[in-house]
């Protein structure tokens, strides 16, 4: 099947997945601009994660497409493949490498040829290190850039994995979660980064802290039981009856 | 040691079964000697006395049809070299050297005995006398003896047998001794030169329906100058029972293969119990098998010693008490050693191999390097013949062993409350323990559980594998292999899985040949994991359980 | 980024170059009878246990970097070995019981008329060195293929590797393969023109094992101090990040599985003249684990620790089975148990851990704490 060009970056239609007979996702439609942040909220088990497996290649739709910059048939890729073509993905626990240095962390996510024997031959040279710098200064790590990722608190280590994403240069960063178990003065610091980076990509958020989703000022998708129940504006999706019933209660 | 007190025991059974025979033999003979009427009979002694080869065979043919109950000790004699002639009398002589009457069995005095001589005998007549004794006893009340006298026909060949097969056909009732009376028959008259070729024909047909390997022998030993038709004949019979053979050893592969499946299952179930459960990989399960094994001899050991009558109940005490001993053996290990170790398999997987080198060499300190005698009961000894199968009653009773223990499991997993817990544990551990579980307490029942299945297996595996601290060695590649192709943390799977691979195993050997068979199929699981690296059952495995 | 030879590096290599100097010294120049002397059934045993390092050294570089529990690479480690012996087999000629001039003796034996295609070639001494080498490598290339695309990880992946070697060891008990069945091939005669049994040969092969081991532990430490190391302990603590990274982590395995298997194949091809036999024997399972616990007790992810866990504990089992041998087994228990529970890091591990409480500088803990154990 040929993809269809589309303006839009990230395009899917229709998708469905189950997993032993339960639909994760239900005929899920969804599409996000080039440079657009988009939240996602939702209820636990709404298919939020399962939507961003779909997208980077770790789950693999029964039904529907999903299309990336116009060309790339996601459905048919690898994770690591798909990284490459520029989704960038933050996992709600931070993930982080903890027996490398911060450096080190930052150094391997740094977009580069990914062959092992690249890989084995590869010197790091000027520009490289002008960019770590750059990294390490934007996710304010620079003075433990030689400390051990393990040693880092949790609000670090989220820092940390949004440097490692920033160093991949993808198009579109998927975020779950990044205000979990941080301090208020790290959740405002947080949102502050992730606008300050969709000014150059597009970030698309999962969060379940409404005050976090304001913070950030863009538009809300809603999920329930695997499709989208409303999108819109914060206040227009926060307004939606079924919103409320499923979601925010009363 | 223990192999000479077993066939002490074995020859004792026999020598009393002998002893019973020959003090009711002679009983009967005696018994019916009262109602002997002379006629035909006494004509037919006289022929004996004559010392003339053709004489002797018309007064064999003469006894026969005389039907005198004391024909037959009378040819058998003959037989035996033993009945003697001398002044128109005949004499039989006993084992202890005294003479008796042929005709009336009472004993004769030293002068008359002193002048006998043995009828002699040539090929001819010892022919009659084979058929002789195979006609008369074909009608005998006794099962076993009527085979004999079947076989002794077909062995003979002789046409003179044909009246009394025919007669004794007509009112056999058991099949195994009528098939050889039809094996006989057709035997005669494909033998005889001047049976019809109608009846030729029909022998043939009968052969072929018998189909066994005896009819495929005597189809291509036709007699020569067969004609043409019948050739062909037989031929297709041949054909068909070649198939037919084929057919039915197929199906004692298939019986090889599920025999093997069930020594699987029962290896391999206790793995599936641990690993599922706890993601444990326990490296020292064979050993709980050979601990179990163990288990079962000294069981018999003791009941040899002090209680001998207790043996054919011997594997019933032991199976509890392996029970018990490797499950406390488990429980032990998992107290000990595996619970530092959750969440961290590949470190388990070392640190229970320590176990099993450990257990391995303890036992081999104990017991010695060498194979241990494990006795089967008598009723687990012969086999069971189904058409063209034998099935050995001790691979019976494992199969069926096997079966029950893994319903016995499945019922306690499914209705009792360790084993709701014990799928609590398996499907979420800490939302497990946030209900109230004590999941360490399951772990280690769990473990406990696991081990001592796999003691019990050890009880049936030692009635058909060597009892050696190597016992377990040679059972855990195989039992991962089984668990890991089943799929994790599902017995059903365990049982599929062990069914293919023993069944596999089997139906790959008379082509590939052992070794190379199991080759083939530790190739074929490798590459199937790659296809599905969670095992046959992965994916369903709630919907099989709930 | 790390260097290649780091101050661990310095000193395993200065300590392999003193005993390719002292050992040699001791069984030629010291006079028999003076504590010094070494004798001469020693320098082959010693010999071995170098041999036993480096298929620690390759054991350890994918397990305690990459994370892949191999319970099979012994089955490399045999594969080399069969490779070096059908060499000296081939080197034996006529000088065989049966004399023939170009079949081994069991073949002969076995009334085999030419030799097995498998055969040709293994007379040339630099063919039978790329069999040593493309052998195990190719095997653990399919294998990994198959293994690492489709994702079997963890136990699944380890049992699997134990499956391999156990059906190999099988296929290799077979008189119709081909190599010599339950004996294996023995009787070796002389390698490249030297006789295997000569003294100067033994120093000779014990010297070139001092080597493959240096040169194997600077090539383990180019690996992982390399950007393909990090990616490597990377896939070990985290995969699936390193995937999302827009690594394709199947490819960085089998590199290192591949080239882990050569380096035991080397290991295995030094072991065989030296000890004068191979045999199916070296496929066992349980073979591969000793190798595993060697890696375990030196300390894992730090390469100089499979080496002093392979000498520190083939010393011991030699020591055991001369002395009570039946404890042996509950020795190497023992240590498997006690090593998972209670030195999970090994002696290097615990010995780094003593040297950082009594120093505690903060800076150090980049360099070799980076290469720790995991789990």
């Amino acid at each position: 099947m040929s993809a269809p060009t589309t303006p839009t970056l990230l395009y899917l239609d229709n998708v469905t997945v189950t997993f032993d007979g339960f639909r994760a996702l239900n005929a899920l439609s969804l599409a996000i601009d080039h440079h657009e942040m988009r939240a996602i909220i939702g209820p636990n088990g709404a298919g939020k994660t399962t939507m961003m497996d779909v997208i980077t290649g770790k789950a693999k739709p029964d039904d529907g497409q999903a299309v990336f910059d116009g060309s790339h048939d996601l459905t048919a890729l690898d994770e690591a493949t798909i990284a490459e073509l520029g989704i960038g993905r933050k996992f709600q626990t931070p993930t982080v490498f903890e027996h490398h240095t911060v450096e080190d962390n930052i150094l391997l996510a740094l977009k580069a040829d990914r062959r092992p024997f690249s890989a084995l031959l590869s010197r790091r040279d000027k520009v490289e290190r002008e960019r770590i710098d750059a990294l390490l200064e934007r996710v304010r790590l620079n003075r433990h850039r030689h400390r051990l990722a393990a040693e880092l608190s949790h609000g670090q280590k989220q820092w940390l994995e949004i440097g490692m994403l920033l160093a991949q240069e993808p198009k579109l960063l998927l975020v779950d979660e990044p205000a979990a178990g941080m301090t208020d003065q790290e959740t405002a610091d947080t949102a502050d980064l992730l606008r300050d980076i969709a000014k150059t990509r597009a970030v698309v958020v999962v969060e379940h802290d409404m005050t976090f989703v304001r913070d950030l000022g863009v538009k809300v998708t809603c999920l329930h039981e695997g499709s989208v129940l409303a999108e819109g504006p914060l206040d227009v999706v926060s307004a939606n009856e079924r919103v409320i019933e499923v979601y925010l209660g009363r | 040691m223990a192999a000479l007190i077993l066939n002490f025991w074995a020859h004792r059974m026999i020598s009393f079964r002998n002893a019973l025979r020959a003090l009711l033999g002679p009983l009967v003979v005696v018994g019916a000697l009262s109602s002997a009427h002379a006629g035909p009979y006494d004509d037919a002694l006289i022929k004996l006395t004559t010392d003339n080869y053709a004489d002797t065979d018309a007064g064999v043919a003469a006894l026969v049809e005389s039907g005198n109950p004391r024909a037959e000790a009378i040819i058998e004699a003959l037989r035996a070299g033993t009945l003697l002639y001398g002044d128109g009398k005949l004499a039989i002589r006993g084992p202890a050297g005294v003479a008796v009457d042929a005709t009336t069995a009472t004993p004769l005095v030293a002068s008359d005995a002193g002048s006998l001589k043995p009828v002699r005998v040539n090929n001819r007549v010892r022919r009659a006398v084979e058929a002789a004794l195979g006609s008369m006893t074909l009608l005998s009340p006794d099962q076993r003896r009527r085979l004999d006298a079947a076989a002794a026909v077909l062995r003979s060949r002789d046409a003179a047998a044909l009246p009394s097969l025919d007669k004794a056909l007509a009112q056999e009732k058991v099949e195994r001794v009528k098939i050889a009376m039809l094996e006989a028959r057709a035997a005669i008259i494909l033998n005889q030169p001047d049976s019809s070729p109608g009846d030729r024909l029909a022998a043939v047909a009968t052969l072929g329906n018998l189909g066994n390997q005896n009819a495929l022998a005597l189809l291509a030993n036709l007699p020569a100058g067969a004609s043409p038709e019948l050739t062909a004949a037989a031929r297709q019979a041949s054909e068909t029972i070649a198939a037919n053979l084929a057919l039915w050893n197929a199906a004692q592969n298939v019986w090889y293969g599920i025999s093997l499946g069930s020594v699987l299952l029962l290896a391999a179930i206790g793995l599936a119990i641990t690993f599922g459960t706890m993601g444990v990989i326990n490296m020292a399960h064979g050993e709980m098998v050979m601990i179990g094994a163990y288990t079962t001899f000294m069981v018999q050991e003791v009941i040899r010693n002090h209680a001998p009558g207790l043996f054919g109940a011997s594997l019933f005490i032991a199976l509890p008490l392996a029970f018990l001993i490797a499950g406390a053996i488990g429980i032990a290990i998992e107290r000990l050693v595996i619970r530092f170790l959750y969440g961290r398999p590949l470190e388990t997987l070392l640190a229970t191999w320590g176990l099993s080198l450990i257990l391995q060499q303890g036992v081999r300190t104990m017991f010695g390097p060498s194979n241990r005698e494990v006795g089967t009961p008598e009723w687990m000894s012969g086999a069971l013949q189904l058409g063209g199968l034998s099935l050995t009653y001790n691979r019976i009773a494992i199969v069926i062993f096997a079966f029950a223990v893994f319903a016995t499991l499945l019922l306690v997993l499914r209705y009792t409350s360790l084993g709701l817990y014990m799928r609590a544990v398996t499907q979420n551990r800490r939302m497990a323990g946030s209900v109230g579980i004590r999941t360490s307490r399951i772990d280690a029942l769990a473990f406990g559980l696991g081990s001592g299945v796999a003691g019990i297996a050890g009880v049936a595996l030692s009635q058909i594998d060597n009892v050696s601290p190597n016992l377990g060695q040679s059972y855990i590649i195989d039992s991962f292999m089984v668990v890991v192709f089943g799929g994790v943390g599902n017995l059903w799977g365990t049982l599929v899985g062990a069914m293919t691979l023993g069944v596999a195993n089997k139906l790959l050997e008379p082509f590939a040949g052992a070794v190379l068979g199991k080759i083939l199929l530790l190739v074929a699981i490798i590459l199937f994991i790659q296809r599905r690296p969670r095992g046959l059952f992965a994916l369903k495995g709630r919907a099989a359980e709930a | 980024m790390s260097t290649i030879i780091n101050r661990q590096a310095v000193v395993v290599l200065v300590l392999l170059a003193l005993a390719a100097i002292v050992i040699p010294a001791m069984n030629l120049a010291a006079a028999p009878g003076s504590v010094f002397h070494l004798s001469d059934h020693l320098v082959p045993l010693f010999g071995k246990y170098l041999c036993f390092a480096l298929l620690a050294l390759s054991v350890d570089l994918v397990w305690g970097f990459c994370g892949i529990l191999s319970l099979g690479h012994g089955a490399f480690f045999a594969l080399g070995g069969y490779a070096m012996g059908m060499y000296l087999m081939r080197q034996v000629g006529s000088r065989g019981v049966y004399a023939d001039p170009v079949l081994p003796d069991f073949m002969v034996f076995l009334n085999w008329k030419e030799l097995p295609w498998f055969w040709e070639g293994f007379n040339h001494f630099p063919y039978a060195l790329l069999m040593i080498l493309a052998v195990p490598g190719a095997l653990a290339f399919v294998f990994g293929w198959f293994a690492f695309r489709s994702r079997v990880t963890g136990v699944y992946l380890s049992i699997m590797t134990q499956a391999m070697t156990f059906a190999l060891m099988l296929a290799f008990f077979r008189n119709d393969m081909g190599f010599g069945g339950n004996n294996g091939l023995t009787d070796f005669k002389d390698i490249l023109g030297f006789s295997v049994q000569a003294k100067s040969t033994r120093i000779a092969l014990f010297v070139l094992s001092v080597a493959a081991l240096a040169a194997g532990y600077v090539l383990c430490r180019w690996v992982v101090s390399s950007k393909l190391g990090k990616v490597v302990v990377a896939i070990r603590d985290a995969e699936s990040r390193t995937r999302f990274l827009g690594y394709h982590v199947e490819q960085y395995k089998l590199v290192v599985f591949t080239l882990s298997a050569m380096l035991a194949g080397v290991a295995g091809a030094l072991y065989v003249p030296q000890v004068g036999i191979i045999n199916p024997g070296e496929f066992a399972p349980a073979n591969s684990i000793e190798a595993v616990i060697w890696v375990a007790v030196g300390g894992r992810g730090t390469l100089a620790g499979a080496i002093l866990g392979a000498l520190v504990v083939n010393a011991g089992k030699t020591w055991f089975t001369g002395a009570v041998p039946e404890y042996w087994l509950f020795a190497l228990g023992g240590l498997f148990v006690l090593v998972t529970l209670f030195m999970p890091t090994g002696i290097l591990g615990a010995a780094d851990k003593v040297w950082k409480r009594l120093r505690s500088r903060p800076e150090d803990t980049r360099g070799e704490l980076a290469s720790q154990a995991a789990e």
